[in-house]
């Protein structure tokens, strides 16, 4: 049989979809070839599981050890891995949880895996400087419609409706803590890390889609803009100023661009 | 840069033993010659892992062991991964890049595994093609290691311990050879360890590595997660008494203990080279 077809059989028997390697495989004198060939298919469902486990503490801490272990292999089957890194295997498993039944009907859960997600990206991202309220304030009050921003490359900012970021420090320390599973807060939280510490923070809908825009290259005129869709147009300019202001100071821009004095 | 064999007595480095290394006592971490990085790990853009690596590269040789070349898989190559592995090797420059005889996944899939290959002619020429490419794409020797296995394929014809070796003379690449993982394939698959070592050329063989695993009285499963056995330092002296002075370095995945215990064990490496070696012989 060509490598190929082998290699192929071979996986299929891990993935579980067919049995066929088992006649071109050998056990031994003690074992069968199906038991052995067992310990290749056990050790890959095994090895995903722990690996997810360990790159979404949060969500295994509140799924509780039964629970997680069935999602993460419900998971697997799902999506197989496609990553070089077992590291970024788990990559999809905030949109899993989000679509797929039962577990859609819990948002902490998309909420967590979302937030352990975002952590672990923060934890290993590229290293950059920040920019200060002073670089801002170097500009000309004219210019800061034409103003982008180059946000920092271990930010990352989503959607949640749940406070999972009171909750999942409690969880950590104590899986079996009690927290209130009918608690909402829409908004959303950023997460970024600043040299080795990993920041965190929660912001309101109207700042989470002033980011989001911020994310996707608005400048802060066009900022301005969401925001007046949404408040007063005497107080969206004071808005957006805050919020800026605010990004500076928690270290999440790392660049400001804008059109020099007297360029068309 | 020394020749990797003469590098001495290793251990694999492990995030745990950042402190140990960096900031503890200097007479242990004295007791370790050089460290082998799990080339993924740092396979990322930034943060603690890539300052906590150079930090200890600074201070110590290194070698880069990968997981994920998966030389024997009929997918083709992937070059970003070859491309990102070159690029930590720039920052890194280890004293050699190494990885498994194995495959990974087909199809685009990864079943993050080392997987056996059936050793067949076929095999053997698909192997050496794929070192030769990655060997050119990295501008480099590569070492390839032995990995445990608990099938063998009804279609093989090569012995391993053959097909290692003329996998090491037509591709140009070199071995490394875990004696851990010829202890385990021989007690899973029946056949003599001692054949195996005898029938690797000394001058094929780059470094040596050496683990703990799991017995399960009828199979053993290579786990890195307990100290050393006896029959695997047995089956290392018989080893360095054909190969001569070799790196050496001892593998610990889980259960990891402190680093002191470790460079401990690795002590014991150092004591058999030497009485390898003769009375009069200074190991590495």
């Amino acid at each position: 049989m060509p490598l190929a077809e082998m290699e192929r059989l071979f996986q299929d028997g891990l993935l579980g979809s067919s049995r066929e390697i088992l006649s071109h495989v050998n056990g031994n004198a003690r074992e069968d070839a199906g038991a052995m060939f067992g310990v290749y298919r056990n050790a890959y469902w095994a090895r995903l599981v722990e690996s997810l486990a360990v790159d979404l503490p949060g969500l295994k801490a509140l799924a509780g050890d039964a629970a997680f272990d069935h999602l993460a292999r419900a998971y697997v089957a799902r999506h197989p891995s496609t990553t070089r890194s077992i590291r970024w295997a788990g990559r999809l498993l905030p949109q899993f949880l989000a679509r797929e039944a039962p577990y859609r009907d819990d948002p902490w859960l998309t909420d967590m895996a979302r937030f352990d997600w975002a952590l672990a990206h923060a934890f290993d991202a590229a290293d950059a400087p920040v920019i200060g309220v002073a670089q801002l304030a170097a500009i000309p009050p004219e210019l800061w419609g034409g103003v982008t921003l180059v946000l920092h490359p271990t930010l990352d900012c989503f959607a949640v409706s749940t406070p999972v970021d009171v909750v999942r420090p409690l969880l950590l320390a104590d899986p079996r803590a009690a927290f209130d599973r009918d608690r909402r807060r829409d908004g959303g939280l950023m997460v970024w890390r600043i040299g080795d510490d990993l920041k965190f923070r929660a912001i309101d809908p109207l700042e989470q889609d002033a980011l989001a825009a911020a994310r996707a290259g608005a400048s802060f005129g066009e900022i301005c803009e969401t925001i007046a869709a949404r408040v007063e147009a005497e107080a969206a300019a004071m808005r957006a100023a805050g919020f800026l202001r605010g990004w500076l100071e928690w270290g999440i821009v790392q660049d400001i661009g804008h059109d020099a004095p007297g360029s068309a | 840069m020394r020749d990797v064999t003469q590098l001495g007595f290793g251990l694999g480095l492990r995030p745990q033993h950042y402190p140990a290394i960096l900031d503890g006592d200097r007479t242990t971490a004295a007791r370790v010659d050089w460290f082998e990085i799990i080339s993924e790990n740092y396979m990322v853009a930034g943060g603690r892992p890539l300052a906590n690596l150079m930090a200890v590269r600074a201070r110590y040789p290194m070698v880069m062991h990968g997981v994920s070349l998966s030389i024997g898989s009929t997918d083709p190559l992937d070059r970003a991964y070859l491309d990102d592995l070159k690029a930590l090797a720039a920052r890194v420059e280890p004293a050699i890049v190494s990885d498994h005889l194995c495959w990974t996944g087909v199809a685009g899939l990864n079943m993050h595994d080392l997987l056996p290959l059936p050793l067949t002619e076929e095999a053997l020429g698909h192997v050496c093609g794929r070192i030769g490419q990655v060997q050119d794409h990295l501008g480099r020797e590569i070492a390839i290691e032995n990995a445990s296995t608990y099938v063998t394929f009804a279609e093989s014809t090569i012995p391993e311990w053959e097909f290692m070796a003329e996998m090491a003379r037509r591709s140009g690449c070199r071995l490394l050879l875990d004696v851990n993982n010829v202890y385990v394939s021989a007690f899973n698959h029946g056949f003599a360890a001692e054949t195996y070592i005898e029938s690797i050329p000394p001058e094929l063989v780059a470094y040596v590595h050496l683990a703990g695993h799991e017995d399960n009285r009828t199979y053993i499963i290579d786990t890195h997660d307990h100290p050393v056995v006896d029959g695997v330092w047995d089956l290392y002296a018989h080893a360095v008494r054909r190969f001569g002075p070799v790196a050496t370095m001892i593998e610990r995945d889980d259960k990891i203990p402190l680093f002191a215990e470790l460079a401990e064990e690795l002590a014991r490496a150092r004591r058999i080279a030497e009485a390898a070696a003769g009375p009069d012989q200074e190991v590495a």
